[in-house]
């Protein structure tokens, strides 16, 4: 059986709050269902799934490795040409400083951005059903269904909720 | 979630009119669209300029080009043009972070000045090529790189400046996504192309707006990071190891300072212009002048107390070295340099910023911005100019036994100096040709979190902060 999905279109945001409450009650599984919005509502405004996030680690496991890499590229160049400068000791942190730094940030921008086509799962090369009006301040409730027989269910609680449109995809 | 009410007293925090979203989307996204003959004769005469600097600085190159001592007032752009350009995106950054509304509708503005750091990085390409390795003859000159490589801050400070570039242009990327795809939704011929190709398929998910808000929290908090480390490359490679025994460790903060400054007077600019010529008065408040004015006031004051604690150690010190320095930056030929750019870049401002009237509006605050940057200018030429100034021969001497001569500028250096300010113009001027110079998403954020209320027997306007 294909997944197929609908999007309900609403003027308002209350009553699209009420539609997600409505599909939680009629027993629609948490990431079954999402709310489109064009401008950033505050979090769990929707009474949405809060799904849990990775991205902190990107940078942190980038900058770990920019930092090592630094520490051995500085530590092995100044133990391969050891050069006693001003009676300061060979291998000499302040020195190593500015590279260990400069590598670390680097490390931690590029891990980041690596981070972020994985967790915000972009590119969407199948953004599936939408509406362009989304950006206009519409909201939309979308749902995703692997079984036929629930879309009639879904589509009530949408108009129940006071949906002004209902598109299929 | 958090919520503040803010009584409003006069004009310039009144409750801001709420507008619908689907006309923000509408409005701002048809100011990339019909450019004014008056901005098509500027966009041809900065990229005339932009193109004549760029020819300049090659035939200077080509010219010049193994005689470090020509070379102060390239050095000068590179520092003016990292703190102008290299600052601004970081007023896109640190409001927001600290939850400011006013801030919401400007940070596009603020961050397409990222792209000015291209600038910057042409400019900096001959720099690297002329400034002299660590060890000449077997001596090594003072720097921070200490037991580093010959090229090492030729290679480190470069990669810097091409970090704090691609930093900033993430940063910009990433909050202009939303952007994109109102693009795509409302836009027609080449831009909607574009908006459907940079979209990346965005439909606004709560994932995707959660991830966008961490997103851009760790790329401004990196480029932060970055911004100061790059500050203080330059302030240090490219100034005070150049000059014999200028020994400053409050220099790079100082250097760093007045380029948030720099950077908070160039967005004010912008700010200006945009709203007038763009007919943005809707969306942009007074209370963003207001806010920005503020801010503008406390990194002037903050500059005097850094040239101050700077100033003070060597002159109290009184060793050689210390006459020395003082006699070069700033008691030696430099002093008429060094005095109107005192007067431009602190004194004059704060005379004018003091006043709540100046702040509540747009035409002396933009005035004021204006004479920053000349005195900014200024201040670099009299730091750079003179750093360059020294020759060769005298670069690894315990400290400056002679002041070198002034270098002053010729034909070349002032259209590579006009080039460089112009191309920064030209870059943000056609960035709002390709995507709204306000942020659609964040205006109607401004919008969703703010309400005009009536409290008790006044107006106010609500504003949530949701944590």
């Amino acid at each position: 059986m294909s997944t197929q999905s609908i999007l309900g279109l609403f003027h308002q945001a209350e009553p699209a709050a009420d539609a997600m409450d409505g599909l939680k009650e009629a027993g629609f599984k948490l990431g079954t269902f999402d709310v489109l919005t064009g401008t950033p509502y505050p979090e769990g405004a929707f009474g949405e799934h809060v799904p849990q996030h990775r991205l902190f680690r990107f940078p942190a496991f980038g900058a770990i490795i920019g930092f090592t890499l630094s520490v051995f590229l500085t530590a092995v160049t100044q133990l391969a040409y050891p050069m006693v400068t001003g009676g300061k000791p060979i291998l000499s942190v302040f020195a190593m400083l500015i590279i260990m730094y400069e590598m670390t940030m680097l490390s931690g921008v590029i891990a980041t951005v690596v981070g972020i086509v994985f967790e915000s799962r972009l590119p969407n090369m199948k953004p599936g059903i939408y509406d362009t009006r989304i950006t206009e301040g519409w909201i939309g409730v979308v749902v995703t269904f692997d079984d036929d027989s629930k879309v009639a269910d879904a589509e009530s609680v949408l108009n129940k909720a006071g949906a002004v449109e209902i598109k299929h995809a | 979630m958090a919520s503040e009410a803010i009584a409003h007293e006069s004009e310039h925090h009144a409750p801001p009119p709420q507008v619908d979203a689907d006309v923000i989307a509408r409005e701002l996204i048809a100011t990339t669209t019909g450019a004014s003959g008056r901005f098509k004769a500027w966009a041809w005469i900065l990229g005339i300029l932009s193109i004549a600097g760029i020819v300049s600085l090659i035939v200077k190159f080509t010219d010049v080009g193994d005689d470090s001592t020509k070379w102060g007032y390239v050095a000068a752009m590179v520092s003016f043009l990292l703190s102008v350009a290299g600052a601004a995106p970081m007023i896109a950054m640190a409001p927001v972070m600290a939850k400011a509304n006013w801030v919401r509708p400007i940070t596009r503005l603020a961050s397409i000045f990222s792209f000015a750091g291209v600038a910057t990085l042409i400019m900096l390409i001959p720099l690297v090529a002329i400034l002299p390795p660590l060890v000449t003859e077997g001596a090594r000159r003072r720097t921070i790189w200490y037991m580093a490589p010959d090229y090492s801050p030729h290679f480190w400070t470069t990669l810097g400046l091409v970090l704090l570039l691609f930093t900033g242009l993430m940063l910009f990327y990433s909050a202009a996504l939303p952007d994109f795809a109102s693009m795509r939704d409302h836009s027609t011929g080449w831009r909607q192309r574009l908006g459907k190709r940079l979209a990346r398929g965005w439909v606004g998910t709560d994932v995707q707006w959660r991830t966008l808000r961490k997103r851009i929290g760790m790329f401004g908090t990196f480029y932060f990071l970055i911004l100061v480390f790059v500050n203080f490359l330059i302030s240090t490679d490219f100034g005070q190891s150049m000059v014999p025994g200028w020994r400053d460790a409050i220099f790079p903060m100082y250097h760093t300072i007045s380029g948030f400054q720099a950077g908070v007077a160039g967005v004010v600019i912008a700010l200006y212009f945009s709203r007038r010529f763009m007919k943005l008065e809707k969306y942009v408040h007074l209370d963003a002048f207001w806010s920005l004015g503020r801010l503008l006031f406390a990194l002037t004051l903050l500059w005097v107390y850094f040239f101050y604690s700077s100033f003070i150690v060597f002159w109290y010190g009184r060793s050689e070295n210390d006459i020395a320095t003082l006699n070069h930056q700033i008691k030696g030929p430099m002093l008429p340099v060094f005095l109107v750019g005192v007067i431009l870049i602190w004194f004059v401002p704060w005379w004018m910023l003091i006043w709540n009237r100046v702040r509540r509006g747009t035409s002396a605050m933009v005035v004021g911005s204006f004479i920053i940057l000349i005195g900014l200018l200024l201040d670099r030429i009299r730091i750079f100019v003179p750093a360059w100034s020294v020759p060769g021969d005298q670069i690894h001497q315990k400290w400056l036994e002679v002041t070198p001569e002034v270098y002053w500028p010729n034909i070349f250096d002032i259209l590579i100096i006009a080039g460089g300010i112009s191309l920064v113009a030209l870059i943000v001027m056609l960035m709002t040709r390709v995507i709204p110079v306000l942020s659609v998403w964040q205006v109607q954020e401004f919008n969703l979190l703010a309400k005009p209320i009536k409290y008790v027997r006044g107006h106010a306007t609500l504003v949530a902060k949701p944590d």
